[in-house]
């Protein structure tokens, strides 16, 4: 008999309380995670997002930084798939010439880090510095701080801020690597 | 520079018009007597006639717009050739770099609007980047799965004068090539087809691209199994070979559709599963164990259909690699292929012949008589390209040209004269109906010019045909704007061109008009006024399965 091969959907660990709304439903394992070596050009970030708009696939996340390799960016996509088979979106992507190579990092190996910048009002900072965050500056409206961690730290530290009543607050989105052997 | 770019790449005839923002290289072009411009009258018209030169002669088409509405009239044209992976270079104006940006006169977006339409696209502003873009604009255009590149040119670059440089060398990295056969893969794929007990295979546009047809003709006849081929797959397979099922999809012969939805292994060759292929996704080839798909494109790889055996490569070398591992074919084939035969039998083509009114498939039928695969024919959208496909014996590669996945009204008459300049040693018959006709019509000033011996067959039934079918079918036969009573005179009209035409009314006019289109060197138009209720059959119903295909009645 043949061996029949198909590519199965990775589900995703990320939180509920991160979730943004899909115009798919939002359901949870339809959400890849790509990492994109993309050639620097005035025309790439439009190719990749008209990619994706024009499949039907919805970006949750997004963020985009030089590589190593000099002339080349690295974006690292959270993507709602929806109807679509999961594997189309990075098959999508890889016909772009722009597009060098496309990493499939869902899952759970992978070092998952967001960012956000927070003001809050200067009282009870203890908290949030106990959890890990930085002060990076004090002024007459409150202190700002920077924390970092997984979308689901980020989304409990967001939370926590809540409570300490939120100046303004601003979040990253995802940057994600393999994590080592 | 970009014509000595041109020369270089070996590019013959340039389709454009020129305007405000490409006028520094039409200054130029007198200097380059190895390029032929051909003057166009509208810009849709050069995108098109480039689509069918490069479908007729496999080189790439090469286009000229200047910016704004010149570059955007493309953009029908692009997308015709993006559906149908045809290789073609758009080369576009744009307004000085420091303008854009700007909303400067004439200055539009035509990347933005033009990359979901092409396969690449470049905006140039400096000189220094022009010879590696263009060198690689027809590397991109011509290799793995075809398509269009446009590159975008300021204005100030075109002035520009930059150093030679080499471009031998290529270095894309972002461009992966497919082209190695998993031999594995290979090899299961043959031998689930072999082993089948009811196989078939499709074949598409990919088959074509890659001149696999010898291949995919050794692999159907060592393994026994039928061939039915896409609409832009026609000539892949002679129509008239006993495994033969002609064309499937939701317009193709009875037979083929049984065929298919009653295979237990189907192979899809050079082909994208669409939905004018599939009909109804849910219920198509439901009795099919093992989907295998073979296409260059990866990301063709299960967007429709989702294969259980998948072969992204060349489809002339997966089929090369298919062919020497077919060992046992299945002891029932016999049995299938005579299934097959009578499917044949029970739905065959047919039309309702001698009501008094010309019938469309009498035309083609004579038409056929005479050119007897000898010749190129190209077909609009509508009603006449599907009586174009399926009365047709298509039996070699590259004789049917048509807008199979954009379906663009107004196609054939550019593409025609395009693949007349791409294949001046066939005869080219340009087949539409009026609705398409008139809205490329203007293209007829290019096949006076340049005396083109295209002959155009009007299929006019005085109305948007196939919209009018569906309408009576599908849509509670209300007949809503399809009325097309309104149109030129087509003799007086091509009078008015300086081209020689007659209308035929009777069927017994068809062959003296077609012998007074044979005597007649240069472009010819029979305006064929046809029975206006005749059908396109056989029809798959719009969101129904294959097997709910419907036929022509019985005529008696």
């Amino acid at each position: 008999m043949l061996e029949i091969k198909r590519t199965s959907a990775v589900v995703s660990p990320h939180p509920a309380a991160a979730r943004p709304t899909s115009p798919h439903g939002g359901e949870v394992n339809r959400v890849r995670v790509l990492s994109l070596l993309v050639v620097d050009g005035q025309n790439t970030l439009t190719k990749v997002s008209g990619v994706i708009r024009r499949r039907g696939f919805h970006v949750r996340g997004i963020s985009v930084g030089p590589s190593r390799q000099p002339g080349h960016s690295r974006i690292t996509l959270q993507i709602d798939h929806g109807h679509a088979e999961a594997d189309q979106v990075r098959k999508q992507l890889e016909r772009l010439v722009e597009v060098v190579e496309v990493e499939d990092l869902t899952g759970d190996d992978v070092h998952n880090r967001e960012l956000v910048v927070a003001t809050v009002a200067a009282s009870e900072l203890d908290a949030l510095l106990k959890r890990g965050a930085k002060v990076l500056s004090t002024g007459s409206d409150g202190t700002t701080v920077e924390f970092s961690g997984d979308a689901d730290q980020v989304a409990d530290f967001v939370n926590e801020l809540a409570r300490h009543g939120i100046v303004d607050v601003v979040r990253s989105g995802p940057v994600v690597m393999r994590k080592s052997e | 520079m970009i014509l000595e770019a041109l020369e270089r790449e070996g590019v013959e005839y340039i389709f454009g018009y020129p305007g405000g923002a490409n006028l520094p290289i039409y200054q130029h072009l007198h200097e380059h007597p190895k390029l032929k411009h051909i003057l166009v009258r509208h810009e849709q018209g050069a995108a098109h006639m480039a689509d069918g030169y490069a479908r007729a002669c496999g080189k790439p088409g090469v286009v000229f717009a200047t910016s704004g509405p010149g570059a955007l009239n493309l953009v029908t044209g692009l997308c015709t050739a993006y559906m149908d992976s045809v290789p073609m270079i758009a080369i576009t104006g744009q307004v000085v770099s420091t303008q854009v940006g700007r909303d400067a006169f004439q200055e539009s977006d035509v990347i933005g609007a033009t990359s979901s339409v092409t396969k690449h696209s470049y905006l140039v502003t400096k000189i220094d980047q022009l010879p590696r873009v263009i060198h690689e604009a027809f590397h991109i255009a011509t290799t793995g799965r075809p398509g269009p590149v446009l590159i975008d040119i300021c204005k100030d670059v075109q002035q520009a004068d930059a150093e030679r440089v080499n471009t031998e060398y290529l270095e894309i990295p972002g461009y992966k090539l497919n082209g190695h056969v998993n031999l594995d893969g290979a090899r299961q794929a043959a031998q689930a087809l072999a082993g089948a007990e009811r196989p078939v295979i499709l074949a598409g546009h990919g088959v074509l691209l890659s001149h696999a047809e010898r291949e995919l003709m050794q692999l159907a006849e060592a393994a026994a199994a039928p061939v039915g081929t896409t609409l832009l797959g026609i000539g892949a397979f002679p129509v008239k070979h006993p495994l033969s099922l002609h064309m499937t999809g939701f317009m193709g012969t009875g037979w083929c559709l049984k065929a298919v939805q009653n295979a237990d292994v189907l192979m899809m060759v050079g082909m994208r599963v669409d939905d004018r292929v599939t009909a109804k996704l849910s219920e198509f080839a439901p009795n099919v164990k093992t989907f295998i798909h073979v296409d260059i494109d990866e990301s063709e790889m299960g967007k429709n259909v989702r294969p259980h055996i998948e072969l992204v490569a060349d489809a002339r070398l997966a089929l090369e690699a298919m062919v020497p591992q077919v060992t046992k074919v299945d002891a029932g084939r016999a049995k299938w292929l005579g299934q097959i035969d009578k499917w044949r039998e029970e739905h065959p083509l047919r039309y309702k012949q001698s009501n008094g009114q010309l019938q469309p498939q009498d035309v083609l039928i004579d038409m056929y008589k005479r050119a007897r695969s000898e010749a190129i024919v190209v077909a609009d959208v509508g009603q006449n390209q599907i009586w174009a496909a399926l009365w047709w014996n298509y039996d070699r590669p590259g004789l049917f040209i048509n807008s199979g996945g954009s379906g663009t009204m107004g196609f054939a008459l550019p593409a025609a004269l395009g693949a007349k300049f791409g294949r001046p040693d066939l005869p080219v018959w340009c087949v539409a109906g009026e609705g398409g006709f008139v809205m490329t019509a203007q293209e007829l000033s290019v096949a006076v010019e340049h005396q083109l011996d295209v002959k155009i067959v009007l299929l006019n039934n005085r109305s948007l045909g196939m919209v009018r079918q569906f309408q009576d079918d599908f849509y509670g036969g209300v007949r809503s704007q399809v009325d097309l009573t309104h149109m030129p005179d087509f003799v007086k009209l091509c009078e008015a061109y300086g081209l020689p035409a007659l209308r035929v009314e009777k069927f017994e006019d068809i062959a003296p008009s077609f012998d007074a289109a044979e005597r007649t060197k240069g472009p010819f138009l029979i305006d064929f006024r046809i029975d206006p209720e005749a059908n396109v059959y056989p029809i798959v119903p719009l969101g129904k399965g294959l097997n709910e295909f419907r036929e022509a009645p019985e005529y008696a």
